[in-house]
């Protein structure tokens, strides 16, 4: 009976290729997105050219160590500057139209005149200043070494780096890889519009078909269970597709603990199609505030959990650490953090606590509702 | 009017659903705002907020207490027991961005002149830890460049010219005019946002309204009427503008709230203004796409793809600045690339002149261009879809 | 007795659905349940089948009491419903195995059970159409077949022939025959006179939840006083012909409107020949003139003042 009902099921569903289609496209659809988008968001370099203008004016053309320090920083393709001489009117009618980010004029100091306070501005602010340390220590040590010119000059220019980086973990803490497992749990909690349709098909008074099941000798529950699998196998098949192409494809790191990788998308999904059945049979027969509460309970679970600005995932579990252990998008993009990241299990046996509690409750609630009844009206 | 009150009616019965929407979008908004608000003024303005980082060393030395003072300046330490879970977790929950170790030996190897480095562990996204990275090598450069020249120096000496080179710093002046800097910001991002947020909220409410015409007998009772098809469709368009803009007028009464002290700034008519043309543009996409999609499950999948993916290549979420020009000329084909570069210039802008607000006309002038276009593939997919 | 419903008492909030409902069904019978829109049937049939809750009553079918979970009365009903109940993604054979496949899990005697239901309902040439391309008699033929095809000792229908054209209606009544004919026994529910006397044994009249009257249809116009309706078209009566004529013997009622003489007369015989003899006599001056037996309308005429298809 359970074969006959899953088969049958999974003819029904697969028979509807525009949603899976859909269904199956749209997360690979935004990992490529993401991917474009967050390419450069590690590694901190600028790719657009700050533009900036120089006064021209006397004090300029008698400090060397100034002109020489902006020609380096503008010459080259990766340069940072485009540096253009200009006059003082012009200069401010520069940056009044947005034509450059700032602009310098050199009296004792060189100042810098900005606009505005973004990323271009701050970088300008950082190069004087460290202009302006260094020429301080080289004018120090000049005053008391007069002679050591030369030797002054060839240290300057060989600067060093004094940083390693070292990872105190298996790897290293990555903020992309938040947006990709937010993106897969967002994914997981989309299976709830499959769950939600087993139980329209199950709840006589929604449908007359699930009337028909009601009038039959199957246990409703094994009928539910079985059709529920079927749903879930479609769902799973989507999932998976998802975490090759992003593993294989776009290259997404996942750690090495495959096996676990598995069970928490196979548990993800679980949750995602039982709370979408939970929803659904808790709010009956509207159907449209079944697809409002559960499309808004994803997304703002996505967004807590970092989705679109991946600070918001701290700024919970730092104010609201009750809030973050209740959004199954956060456990789930947690625990996927968790494996990769961590050596040891802690962090991710607490994530996966914390889902399967919730997958019972789901199911539990679920159970409770559907359970062989009479209806109050058809 | 029938088509035009019946849309309205089916609007209005599903009030529920469209609060859900309305209410979760518009949250989504106004939190991140805030939230970006926050964290940019505090490592962008040009009075930095501190960092917090982990400054765990293996010795001792007047170098090493130079380096820490000299960072104090820009980083809240935060101590850290020197165990390997502690510092896993106190990353992984961002309590540090940033965990330093000196290693032993360090200072002697550096006073021998040899190319020595410290450790660091970080999260490498923001720019605080750019920052962190820039002062701790300015700190030793300095200190390798008096070790170099000065005679047989110690520890403490170094430490004391270096503390005292340091002390330099670039005077920056803020232009007078204009919004103060903050408020543009947040301005700024506000409508940003609007982008993923307006659209989203008129995808699913649109959604709502086209299903219950998507019926087929219902369509072929419509066709049977003597309504035209022009008028049906002009009917049905005032129906989608309407819903567009009362959404519109509430984001915007939002914005005018929380930003009340700003409004007399010239900046945030133009703002609006943006925003008015992109809402008629999310208007003319989503009557496309709810003329192109007649399946009611597809429908939330695409609306995610359509506003999540548009925001996160036209620079909503990840800054314009960050993202390549490959991807800002794919962006280019969207019309929430023009919204926020027009958002984005206009934030900037002191002065507000004909030329200095040429490129937010032009953006707004880009989007009406995509609105047209929107409105008139949606009227060829409804003519396709009609003859069927 | 294959169904015994007592005292069955349904409410809606404020609204009585089924009032003190109580019949029963003998084995071998085609029972129809006949009332007028909102009688309350389709009610009393869900009642039945342990779908829907009910306020007071019992319910018993093979002669043990009905629940939900009572499947092994479940195995032996099949029911169609008002409202055409497949899956759209199946095919009309898919459908049928699914649904057979429901009560019956062995494949191999399933498959034969299959071919029989759609060879029984006429869609061999259909059996791999999809329901969308069906018109609306041919669905009912698929929905009908869905509920019969494991071979139920009892069937239940719910109005089974709305909207459903000449030809397909036909086939589907003479399906119900045969299927009593092989032994089933069958609850028909109708607000189609017409049909319930064609094919039902034993009838129960039913309006707003009540029992009006039920017996066979011998039984139920046996229990009017009318026997016989004469209409004449004359377009000369004058209204002393019409009194003369409402006091000869036996005639219940005489109605005179647009040209037609409506005529009523009880038992007693030779009801035509009265009414012949008195125009002959009155030389009145008339075009055709037919006689009806009464039909179950008058039956639910006489007893509640209403027509049937109100």
């Amino acid at each position: 009976m359970f074969a006959h009902i899953f088969s049958y099921r999974l003819k029904c569903l697969l028979h509807d290729r525009e949603t899976i289609f859909w269904t199956l496209l749209f997360p690979l659809l935004l990992a490529v997105f993401f991917q474009l988008a967050l390419r450069n968001i590690d590694k901190n370099e600028i790719f657009q050219v700050i533009d900036l203008a120089v006064v021209d004016n006397a004090a300029y053309r008698n400090d060397q160590f100034l002109r020489q320090a902006l020609a380096e920083a503008s010459t080259g393709d990766d340069r940072l500057f485009n540096v253009t001489l200009t006059t003082a009117e012009q200069a401010e009618q520069l940056l009044q139209t947005n034509a450059v980010d700032g602009y310098i004029v050199v009296a004792e100091e060189p100042t810098l005149f900005v606009s505005r306070s973004g990323i271009a501005q701050n970088i300008s602010k950082s190069f004087l200043d460290i202009y302006l340390q260094t020429a301080a220590a080289a004018g120090d040590i000049l005053q008391q070494n007069p002679a050591r010119v030369a030797e002054l000059f060839r240290d300057l220019a060989g600067r060093r780096h004094y940083l390693a980086e070292v990872s105190g973990t298996a790897a290293e803490p990555d903020t992309v890889l938040n947006y990709f497992y937010t993106l897969i749990a967002m994914a997981c909690l989309y299976g709830g519009f499959l769950g939600m349709r087993e139980i329209t098909d199950i709840e006589a008074n929604i449908s007359p078909l699930a009337a028909r099941i009601n009038v039959s000798p199957v246990h409703k529950l094994k009928a539910f269970l079985a059709s529920l699998c079927a749903a879930l196998l479609i769902h799973l098949a989507e999932i998976f597709i998802l975490l090759l192409f992003l593993r294989f494809v776009l290259q997404v790191a996942f750690g090495d603990k495959s096996f676990y990788v598995v069970l928490t998308t196979i548990l993800g999904s679980v949750a995602g199609v039982s709370f979408g059945a939970f929803v659904s049979a808790l709010a009956k027969k509207a159907e449209n505030i079944k697809i409002a509460i559960l499309l808004g309970v994803t997304m703002t679970g996505s967004f807590l959990a970092g989705m679109m600005y991946h600070n918001m995932k701290y700024i919970v579990s730092r104010h609201f650490p009750l809030l973050s252990c209740l959004n199954p998008v956060n456990l789930l993009t947690d625990a996927f953090y968790s494996l990769y990241y961590y050596d040891t299990f802690t962090r991710y046996a607490l994530n996966m606590g914390m889902l399967c509690i919730f997958i019972i409750i789901f199911c539990t609630g679920t159970y409770l509702i559907i359970r062989r009844r009479k209806y109050a009206s058809l | 009017m029938p088509v035009f009150k019946l849309c309205l009616k089916i609007l209005r019965k599903n009030v529920p659903s469209l609060a859900i929407y309305i209410f979760v979008f518009i949250g989504v908004a106004v939190i991140m705002t805030f939230s970006s608000v926050n964290e940019q003024a505090g490592t962008l303005a040009f009075t930095r907020s501190k960092t917090n980082i982990a400054f765990l060393t293996e010795e001792n030395t007047p170098l090493v207490a130079g380096l820490k003072a000299e960072l104090a300046k820009v980083a809240n330490f935060v101590e850290l027991p020197d165990e390997k879970e502690a510092l896993q977790d106190a990353l992984y929950f961002r309590n540090v961005s940033y965990i330093l170790r000196v290693p032993k030996g360090f200072t002697e190897k550096f006073m021998q002149g040899e190319q020595v480095r410290l450790e660091k562990t970080t999260v490498p996204d923001s720019y605080s830890s750019a920052y962190l990275d820039l002062s701790i090598d300015q700190y030793l450069n300095l200190a390798r460049l008096y070790l170099l020249h000065l005679e047989n120096p110690t520890q403490e000496a170094l430490a004391k010219h270096v503390a005292d080179a340091l002390a330099a710093e670039a005077e920056v002046k803020l232009l007078p005019g204009g919004a103060a800097p903050d408020m543009q910001l947040s301005a700024n991002l506000y409508f940003n946002y609007l982008a993923y947020s307006l659209l989203s909220v008129i995808i699913l409410g649109m959604s709502v309204l086209m299903l219950s015409y998507h019926n087929k007998d219902l369509q072929r009772r419509n066709a049977c009427s003597p309504l035209s098809a022009a008028s049906f469709n002009r009917q049905f368009g005032l129906a989608i503008l309407t819903f567009t803009g009362l959404v519109w007028l509430l984001f915007i009464i939002l914005c005018l709230l929380f930003n009340s002290k700003n409004i007399q700034s010239p900046s945030t008519v133009f703002f609006i203004l943006n925003s008015l043309a992109f809402a008629v543009c999310s208007a003319g996409l989503s009557f496309l796409i709810g003329n192109l999609v007649t399946n009611a499950k597809a429908i939330p999948a695409i609306c995610n793809v359509v506003t999540l993916g548009q925001s996160f290549i036209s620079g909503v979420f990840v800054p314009a600045e960050l993202l390549g020009d490959t991807v800002l000329k794919i962006a280019g084909f969207t019309p929430a690339y023009w919204f926020v570069a027009a958002n984005n210039h206009l934030a900037g802008l002191q002065q507000f002149t004909r030329a200095t607000l040429q490129p937010v006309f032009n953006g707004m002038l880009m989007q009406i261009g995509f609105a047209l276009a929107f409105f008139a593939l949606a009227l060829v997919a409804a003519k396709k879809r009609r003859l069927e | 007795m294959v169904v015994r419903i007592k005292n069955l008492v349904k409410r809606y909030g404020d609204l009585l659905a089924l009032d003190h409902l109580s019949f029963s069904v003998n084995d071998g019978e085609i029972f129809g349940l006949l009332g007028p829109n909102g009688s309350g049937k389709t009610t009393a049939i869900n009642c039945l089948l342990s779908l829907l809750e009910y306020d007071k009553g019992e319910i018993e079918i093979f002669g043990q009491p009905m629940a939900p979970d009572a499947y092994h009365i479940k195995r032996e009903i099949g029911i169609v419903m008002q409202n055409v109940a497949v899956y759209n993604e199946l095919t009309v054979r898919e459908n049928i195995d699914y649904f057979c496949g429901l009560y019956v899990p062995d494949k191999k005697s399933r498959k034969e059970l299959v071919d029989e239901a759609i060879d029984f309902v006429g869609l061999a040439d259909f059996a791999d159409f999809y329901p969308q391309k069906l018109s609306g008699g041919l669905l009912r033929r698929l929905n009908i077949a869905c509920g019969i095809a494991h071979k139920p000792k009892l069937i239940i229908m719910d109005e089974p022939t709305v909207a459903v054209d000449p030809q397909s209606r036909n086939k589907i009544l003479e399906g119900i025959l045969a299927l009593n004919r092989q032994g089933a026994t069958v609850i028909y529910t109708s607000h189609y006179m017409e049909e319930v006397e064609r094919i039902c044994t034993r009838i129960l009249i039913i309006d707003k939840g009540k029992p009006i009257a039920t017996g066979t249809k011998e039984e139920l116009k046996a229990m009017i006083t009318m026997e016989e309706k004469i209409t004449v078209e004359t377009q000369q009566l004058t209204p002393e012909q019409l009194a003369r004529l409402r006091a000869l013997p036996h005639i219940l009622s005489a109605e005179y409107q647009n040209g037609l003489l409506v005529v009523k007369s009880g038992r007693g015989g030779h009801n035509l020949e009265t009414v012949l003899s008195f125009i002959r006599k009155e030389k009145i001056q008339c075009g055709k003139i037919y006689s009806e037996l009464p039909t179950l309308n008058d039956v639910f005429l006489e007893i509640t003042g209403k027509h049937l298809r109100d």
